[in-house]
């Protein structure tokens, strides 16, 4: 590729796209939360301090202390902050009006951030909608659907 | 060295293997971390800062890890602070470490280096196609092997030597359990009839590619001698860390033995008061990745004249009955997790003299030298420790 510079003289220029791929090793913890996707169950983790941390993590985000107590957590929560999307450029999420949201589910006491279905705003209700083909990845949740009219 | 007084007093290392599937990254340097803190009979409680350092961001994919391990590695609320020198990193980081007990701004500091190179593929990481630039599809191997043609041309050395290297280097690394590689049934003839990498270099000259972690507990003079008490496990006393870096395209530099390692090594030994090194040394951890660094850094380091190091190897004075064994551990020829690679040298070095390293344990030890190189043979770590207080 060359460009013109009005008379300065030609100035090369030329393409670098680098390409390379990584693998994850997830370990006890957040394997196990991967694996709960495939089977439709969600599993958060006891904290220290007795509370439902979710997504698990495999130290505790306080003392640092390796958790181990799985805690199963329901498939519906509400939305405790969010930004919404109008108009989305290719690659996002979905292709129609969406909204990225923080999700606490019922049972846990943190909150994960994903893809809802539609507009919403926090307090409202929202409910896992399951991808059809599941393969252990965060997108085994295919997003959140709004709860209309309370639950 | 100038400053406090600082000694290693805990030493903790992962398994290393090709992949460790069955951990997470954090887990992993947890693994090391809390085996050293074990060692040192001290907990994460006893820990005032923690210093980290691994190889480029890149060879992982994970920016900035130290952010997300901070947790994982007990450093909430502490001092977190990351190292990047390549692949020295991991001595490097150890001396930051040292220097903020040097200083009297800690007591006791905690120091990790890691690579899970099953993350991705490190060794062509380093070889990209770059715009307007000769693709060579190197590697690191192949960006080394013109300095040894160079060397080899210079000293006049049999073509062997880096097979001796390879087959001692693997041959010890069978009494480290700790070991990436154990091949028992390695010989002269099977490094010789390996496939040729990067000629000269042999597929069994050259550095496997590693996960893994090795953390080590660094501690002032009192707080180092209540671990001892405690632990049962003499400390390995400080006596001199240096680094020292140069170009990589700096036009005309010697890239078979580069000024940067000449300079560091001569003032690790000048803070260490050692003359002779030859003499004064009892046991090396050195940074060969590729067999015939060996006999090259003999020479840079003062361990040998120049064009003579290949006949300590070719005579065995660097087997582990020779008068100055390197790399009893098996050394980055066996065990290769980059960013941690350095601070195994270190580490090694240290247990050599706490005379912890057991089956590879050379007796009496008294003081020895740990040493890391990195980049393009650019970066340079350096420490001496030994038994007795500096």
């Amino acid at each position: 590729m060359t460009t013109d510079t009005g008379g300065v003289g030609e100035i090369l220029e030329a393409p670098l796209v680098i390409e390379y791929p990584f693998n994850r090793t997830t370990g006890p913890v957040i394997g196990a939360f991967l694996t709960g996707l495939r089977e439709q169950r969600v599993l958060g983790i006891r904290g220290a301090d007795g509370r439902v941390v979710c997504p698990p993590t495999e130290y505790d985000p306080q003392t640092g202390e390796p958790l181990t107590e799985m805690v199963e957590v329901g498939t519906e929560g509400v939305v405790t902050s969010w930004s919404t999307v109008t108009t989305p450029r290719d690659g996002q999420p979905l292709p129609g009006h969406h909204t990225l949201a923080l999700v606490r589910l019922d049972g846990a006491d943190t909150a994960m951030l994903h893809v809802v279905d539609g507009h919403v705003a926090t307090g409202d209700r929202v409910r896992i909608r399951w991808a059809d083909e599941r393969q252990g990845l965060i997108t085994d949740i295919a997003a959140f659907e709004p709860i209309r009219g309370g639950a | 060295m100038s400053g406090n007084r600082v000694a290693v007093v805990g030493v903790g290392q992962t398994k290393y293997a090709a992949v460790r599937g069955d951990v997470s990254l954090p887990g992993l340097l947890r693994e090391a971390a809390y085996r050293a803190l074990a060692d040192a009979h001290l907990t994460m409680d006893d820990i005032d800062a923690i210093v980290v350092g691994k190889a480029p961001d890149f060879f992982e994919g994970v920016m900035m890890p130290e952010g997300y391990l901070a947790e994982a590695l007990g450093a909430v609320g502490k001092p977190l602070f990351r190292v990047h020198t390549a692949g020295s990193v991991g001595g490097s980081t150890a001396i930051v470490a040292a220097s903020h007990i040097q200083s009297g701004v800690h007591e006791r500091v905690l120091t990790i280096g890691w690579e899970m190179q099953s993350c991705s593929e490190a060794m062509w990481a380093l070889s990209f196609p770059l715009p307007f630039q000769q693709q060579l599809v190197a590697g690191a191997g192949g960006y080394f092997a013109p300095f040894i043609r160079e060397y080899m041309r210079r000293s006049g050395a049999p073509d062997d030597i880096g097979i001796l290297v390879a087959l001692k280097d693997r041959l010890n690394a069978l009494k480290n359990p700790y070991a990436h590689l154990h091949e028992p049934d390695i010989t002269y003839d099977s490094v010789k009839e390996s496939f040729m990498l990067w000629e000269p270099i042999r597929y069994s000259e050259t550095c496997p590619s590693s996960d893994g972690a090795i953390a080590l507990v660094l501690a002032g003079e009192s707080a180092a001698e209540a671990s001892a008490a405690s632990s049962g496990v003499p400390p390995a006393w400080i006596h001199g860390t240096s680094m020292r870096s140069e170009p990589a395209m700096a036009s005309g530099r010697d890239q078979v033995s580069p000024q940067a390692s000449r300079d560091c090594a001569a003032d690790v030994f000048s803070q260490a008061g050692i003359t002779n090194p030859r003499q004064e040394i009892d046991v090396v951890e050195m940074y060969v990745p590729f067999s015939w660094y060996e006999p090259m850094w003999l020479e840079s380091l003062g361990f040998a004249d120049e064009g003579v190091g290949w006949k300590m190897t070719e005579s065995g004075a660097t087997q582990m009955t020779g008068d100055l064994p390197v790399n009893c551990s098996g050394g980055v020829l066996s065990t290769n997790p980059i960013g941690a690679s350095g601070m195994i040298r270190f580490g090694e070095a240290a247990m050599q003299v706490r005379g912890q390293a057991g089956d590879h344990q050379i007796d009496g030890v008294r003081r020895a030298l740990g040493h890391a190189y990195g980049g393009a043979a650019q970066f340079f770590a350096m420490w001496v420790v030994g038994s007795d207080k500096p």
